[in-house]
């Protein structure tokens, strides 16, 4: 057990101390995922200028207060793992990671995690600015914050293991990272990064509800936004759960076999 | 003149034997053209499925559409001219490379503008060409309005040109410039939807500081015949001072490079 508790504090410090080297980048990839933004914007346009001053229910301020939350936390999403999966098995650089006792999946992980840590309270401040600029109003229940989180945290998970399944596709194909673009756009789709859900074809949402998208990025928006209640994240969580062990099955048995290839190209 | 003509055929022909190598990369290519294509065609789609929606600033369903293909094209543009090339400059920077740039009797900016190209990203031409027609032809168009919007768009390119290589011309002093352009595609893609259907702040930024309305909305704008004379004049205008802007740049900084050994 100590073994096991030194081995991740380890890989968290080493993580840690080279993530706040790269503070600067971190604030220009976080201005660099600009969709929810650029939706929240068009959708302020359009409420503003429609009879009613509102669309589906949302006036300007709502329709702020959601992109600005699905902005946080697709924010709390970021995954980049299959580029460097991609980049080491390519260039061969995975084979002294395979030496470790460790399996190069923690190390991943670990600094993916620690990256969040440096990226939060920039994060907050950034959101800070904008929702006072946009006008946006977020809920004051703090378990909405607390189950919103829990939710971002099991959402990155699912989408960390499948980006990590996307990248392990490296070791078959030169074109692994162009997966990952089209997955991205289901994800970002269903997840409700072009309009809360509810304002998708009747036929689309009823597809939705199966995915894990809605739970881990619309989901948490809504909780933030004051407009889901705890029962509703519980159900998200659970799906969501399901979700996981689907890709860390998947994840096993991609790296599996992925191996076995590896080492009859290295060998 | 020719001699320049002639080089840039020479770098086609290279850097196309180089990329038909590795065919199954085009599957990726075509993913990839989709992936971004899908992003700009469901985020106006979900914005007219609303009951009730017929516009979108101003801009009916095949208007929008239009601006769509030109944001298509834009983005292959860059994918296929742009990037490979001016994405090379940190590196060649960085590893001292662009020494040999430098010495070669051609202008140094060609060089390094036109030596690559990413030829499997073709299909973001075609798509985005493909999208423009398909609006187009649900549109009244002009002969004359073609003529503007072309004209117009050759100044939008030259825009996108420019800033890329401002950006990436930083390189002569940070040595990493990726994040830069990074920033700049953030922006770039409020381009997929007409600068009016942002509010009025929002506008002026994308049309004054950073000036994406010109590379999308103004050519569109020309297509459909509501191009204000002003905005005609502008683009080009535009387009002139970035050009000159960037040329002055460029040689600035290749005139404080040292090299990587000194």
């Amino acid at each position: 057990m100590t073994a096991t508790w030194r081995k991740v504090r380890t890989l968290f410090a080493t993580q840690f101390a080279e993530m706040t080297e790269f503070r600067a980048e971190i604030v220009i990839w976080m201005l660099s995922g600009t969709l929810s933004l650029v939706m929240m914007l068009v959708w302020m346009a359009q409420a503003g200028a429609a009879p009613g001053g509102q669309i589906g229910g949302y006036s300007p301020a709502e329709f702020a207060t959601y992109f600005l939350s699905t902005w946080l936390i697709s924010q709390l999403m970021v995954v980049w793992v299959s580029w460097e999966l991609d980049l080491d098995i390519r260039q061969g650089t995975l084979s002294p990671k395979l030496l470790r006792p460790l399996d190069p999946l923690w190390m991943w992980y670990a600094s993916h995690l620690a990256e969040r840590v440096v990226r939060f309270p920039l994060l907050i401040g950034l959101v800070a600015l904008f929702a006072w600029l946009a006008g946006a109003r977020f809920t004051t229940d703090p378990t909405a914050y607390l189950a919103a989180l829990g939710l971002a945290f099991l959402g990155f998970c699912a989408r960390f293991l499948w980006e990590y399944c996307l990248g392990l596709l490296a070791f078959w194909t030169e074109s692994s990272t162009s997966f990952q673009e089209v997955v991205w756009l289901v994800y970002a789709a269903l997840g409700g990064m072009f309009a809360p859900l509810a304002f998708y074809p009747e036929w689309v949402q009823r597809v939705a509800v199966w995915t894990p998208f809605p739970y881990m990025l619309g989901l948490p928006a809504q909780l933030l936004a004051g407009k889901a209640t705890l029962g509703d994240a519980g159900r998200g969580a659970l799906v969501l759960l399901a979700w996981l062990v689907v890709f860390w099955g998947l994840r096993l048995f991609v790296w599996r076999r992925g191996l076995r290839k590896y080492g009859a190209v290295g060998a | 003149m020719t001699r320049y003509l002639r080089l840039i055929r020479i770098f086609t022909g290279a850097t196309l034997a180089a990329q038909l190598e590795y065919r199954a990369n085009f599957v990726g290519a075509v993913l990839a053209s989709l992936g971004e294509v899908g992003v700009a065609l469901l985020g106006i789609a979900v914005l007219f499925g609303q009951p009730g929606t017929t516009s979108v600033g101003g801009w009916s369903f095949h208007e929008a559409l239009l601006v769509v293909g030109l944001f298509t094209l834009t983005e292959g543009f860059i994918s296929v001219f742009i990037q490979p090339n001016l994405s090379k400059i940190a590196e060649a920077v960085r590893t001292g490379s662009m020494d040999f740039t430098l010495l070669k009797p051609i202008d140094a900016q060609f060089g390094v503008s036109t030596r690559n190209m990413n030829v499997l990203r073709v299909t973001d031409l075609l798509i985005g060409l493909g999208l423009t027609v398909y609006a187009a032809s649900h549109l009244t168009v002009t002969p004359l309005g073609v003529l503007g919007a072309a004209a117009l768009y050759v100044s939008a390119l030259v825009i996108v040109y420019c800033i890329w290589l401002v950006l990436s011309t930083t390189a002569f002093w940070f040595v990493k410039t990726q994040n830069v352009t990074e920033l700049f595609n953030g922006v770039f893609g409020a381009a997929r939807f007409p600068v009016t259907a942002f509010p009025l702040p929002v506008r002026a930024f994308l049309t004054f500081v950073v000036p994406v309305a010109f590379i999308t909305t103004v050519p569109a704008q020309a297509l459909t015949g509501e191009l204000t004379p002003a905005l005609a004049v502008a683009s080009p205008l535009v387009a002139a001072v970035f050009f000159v802007g960037a040329r002055l740049f460029w040689l600035k900084a290749v005139g404080s490079y040292t090299s990587a050994s000194s």
